[in-house]
């Protein structure tokens, strides 16, 4: 049957409107930071999530505080990471000679990872990232060890860090300048990556890890302005009004090196306190990383060694029966 | 000439380059001093049809031309919450209970604070650079530092505030006129940093909340940074790049120096009301040395008659060129860089009759 395409149709069944749950005299309250300073959030890291990929890990920082009983919409939101590493793996045969490994980043936020919907075109923000990524992990790949290869580092974001508290006027500000949730999801882009990087067995000086601090002046209540200037680490954007600087690092602890240094906003004297900072976040960071690779290396070396045993005893049967055939 | 770095030069060039660099004091390709700059010429308020413009033209033919536009805009409803606890964005759909209208009231509450009244919206950086594309990474990585930095600043957005319901919208075009040559950042900023210094609004002659309205007369005009009759005034961020090849630190790196660095490092500075130099941006730069072809040891080198390549296991192999270390041939840096030669970086260029204020110092007696 041709479709009638001059008007619109109506739907075959009735619609009705949509009713909001929201209760008579809910105060919004903006979510609080409970924890201490010094004190980063709860990671999950694992490795070894995509099969098909040479190497891959997966990053979440769950939920922090409990969720307002009495509202739908979570208060600040958590971040989730994947990062898929596809290589060493030879260039195209039309490609230059090219004496190191060609190391490509791509980052890419979900349609549905943020609050507003986000296009499948990558963005200029996105891109950016994607750049600081690269600067980050081009220090610590040796790459003169895979001459005419290249790899990719594939990172999708499931669920991006917020820059400012929803409830706030204009929403993706949070103190001077905006982009606060970007920084926060650069240093988990930058931990995940090195998981997967060490999943994929690619050669690296050292395990870098991303860690954020910020230099935050809230005020009493709800003001703005006024209030004492302190350095946290590990930031959650929509806990403060005011951030007046930013910083992250990708560091590596065992060379006490930065890779990647992406600093913003007006600290003042206490730059070098800042970035002090980070590198703590970092350090701490680290931890969680080195936990998940062991943990990883010795699910492989396990399984690795079962296999040897198992196929051994499957090659002494086959053996028996060409025996008994004969 | 090695693709995917566009270096010409040898693991033997590049090697005698990074030795002169990291001597004390450094022996530039150039002659120059560790802190001196590339001479360069400059002019301000040259295109007639824009608010303000600049040109400046590098001795190597790099030249940058940057127009600044002003455009009225109407300022988008901010999404506040109400007292009554319904977000305002269900009271714009009809669908709760609070009336469109309402949430315009609150935008004026919202408009009557002082200060942080901007956002980071009005302000849009485009750069053209011959030979790439615009969602190149480089271009994309240039208008984002260049726009974090003027965003830092926080006394831009809120000048271009005009009332609750209206504001300047400020469009910076960068045009890069020549190949780039080295790494164009510092041409780029210091041409947008003139271009701002020359940028002129029409002065406003409606009050508060209504239409704006502006006087013709283009003499009558106010600068987007007023000038003081003291050389000590507010103005835009200049980003520097600074290099380091050991513990040497160099500033205003030439293509071939940047062959050879262990580390880049963009930094902005602004310049506060007291005339203080603050940093407002930082962000590391990805060097080309860490693509660059490392040297083969003479050991291995079997153009020099030795036999290591073919009588070695390729773990012996291995472990040699190891242990070489980049000592005796060249080899692509490795890891990042030190937290103290960062902290040396920015308070070389931040510090009281440092590089940046002479930089700034310099840019004001461009004349127009």
């Amino acid at each position: 049957m041709q479709a009638d395409r001059r008007r619109i149709n109506a739907p075959s069944g009735g619609t009705a409107p949509p009713i909001f749950a929201t209760p008579k005299d809910t105060p919004l309250r903006r979510p609080t930071r409970t924890r201490k300073p010094d004190e980063h959030r709860k990671l999950f890291l694992r490795t070894g999530v995509v099969p098909s990929a040479s190497g891959s890990a997966y990053y979440e920082i769950p939920l922090q505080s409990p969720q307002q009983p009495e509202l739908l919409v979570p208060s600040s939101s958590s971040l989730k990471i994947t990062c898929s590493v596809h290589g060493p793996r030879p260039l195209p045969r039309n490609a230059a000679f090219s004496p190191n490994l060609l190391l490509t980043t791509h980052v890419k936020f979900a349609p549905f990872a943020t609050r507003n919907r986000r296009g499948y075109m990558r963005d200029a923000g996105e891109r950016d990232l994607g750049m600081h990524l690269e600067t980050a992990l081009r220090g610590v790949i040796i790459g003169e060890r895979w001459p005419k290869s290249g790899c990719e580092v594939v990172i999708t974001v499931l669920e991006g860090e917020e820059d400012g508290w929803w409830g706030d006027a204009g929403g993706q500000e949070g103190g001077r300048a905006g982009g606060w949730g970007m920084m926060g999801v650069l240093a988990g882009c930058i931990t995940v990556a090195s998981a997967a990087l060490v999943d994929a067995g690619i050669d690296c000086v050292d395990m870098v890890s991303g860690g954020v601090a910020a230099l935050v002046q809230d005020g009493q209540d709800g003001t703005k302005v006024g209030g004492e200037a302190k350095i946290i680490l590990d930031p959650s954007p929509s806990e403060h009004q005011n951030i007046r600087a930013g910083c992250v690092v990708g560091y590596l602890q065992s060379r006490d090196e930065v890779t990647e240094m992406w600093m913003k906003g007006d600290a003042g004297t206490q730059v070098e306190a800042l970035v002090d900072e980070a590198v703590k976040a970092a350090s701490l960071t680290r931890t969680v990383l080195a936990e998940a690779v062991r943990e990883a290396m010795g699910l492989k070396m396990g399984k690795a060694s079962e296999e040897a045993t198992g196929g051994l005893k499957e090659d002494k049967g086959k053996k028996k029966d060409v025996v008994m055939t004969g | 000439m090695a693709p995917y770095t566009n270096i010409p030069l040898s693991p033997a060039e590049l090697s005698y380059l990074h030795t002169s660099l990291s001597q004390q004091p450094p022996l530039r390709p150039d002659g120059r001093s560790p802190t001196q700059f590339r001479p360069l010429i400059a002019e301000t308020d040259i295109l007639p049809s824009a608010n303000g413009s600049a040109r400046i033209c590098f001795a190597d033919g790099t030249e940058a031309i940057v127009g600044v536009k002003a455009e009225v805009e109407k300022s988008r409803l901010a999404h506040t919450v109400p007292s009554n606890g319904e977000a305002a964005g269900q009271g714009v759909l009809g669908l709760g209970k609070g009336s469109a209208r309402d949430v315009g009231d609150e935008m004026d509450v919202e408009g009557d604070e002082s200060g942080g009244k901007g956002r980071d919206a009005w302000l849009e950086v485009a750069i053209e650079i011959p030979g790439m594309r615009d969602d190149d990474a480089l271009p994309v990585f240039l208008s984002a530092m260049l726009t974090e930095a003027l965003l830092a600043d926080g006394g831009l957005k809120d000048r271009l505030w005009i009332n609750s319901r209206f504001h300047w919208r400020l469009y910076i075009d960068i045009l890069l006129h020549s190949q780039a040559l080295s790494y164009p950042l510092p041409l780029l900023s210091l041409t947008t940093h003139l271009a701002l210094l020359s940028t002129r609004l029409p002065a406003l002659v409606s009050e508060k909340d209504e239409d704006p309205l502006f006087n013709d007369d283009w003499e009558a005009s106010t600068y987007l940074y007023p000038p003081t009759t003291t050389t000590q005034h507010q103005k835009p961020p200049v980003t520097l790049l600074v290099m380091s090849v050991g513990a040497t630190i160099l500033f205003d790196p030439s293509k071939q120096e940047l062959a050879v660095a262990d580390s880049v490092l963009a930094i902005s500075a602004a310049q506060s009301s007291t005339g203080e130099l603050r940093m407002v941006a930082l962000r590391t730069i990805d060097p080309p040395s860490r693509l660059t072809a490392a040297g083969v040891p003479n050991v291995l080198n079997t153009t020099t008659g030795a036999t290591g390549a073919q009588t070695l296991s390729a773990a012996d192999v291995l472990a040699m060129r190891e242990k070489d270390q980049g000592q005796s041939v060249w080899r692509p840096p490795r890891g990042g860089v030190p937290r103290a030669l960062v902290a040396k970086m920015i308070k070389m260029v931040v510090e009281r009759g440092g590089v940046g204020e002479e930089v700034m110092e310099g840019l004001a007696n461009v004349e127009t």
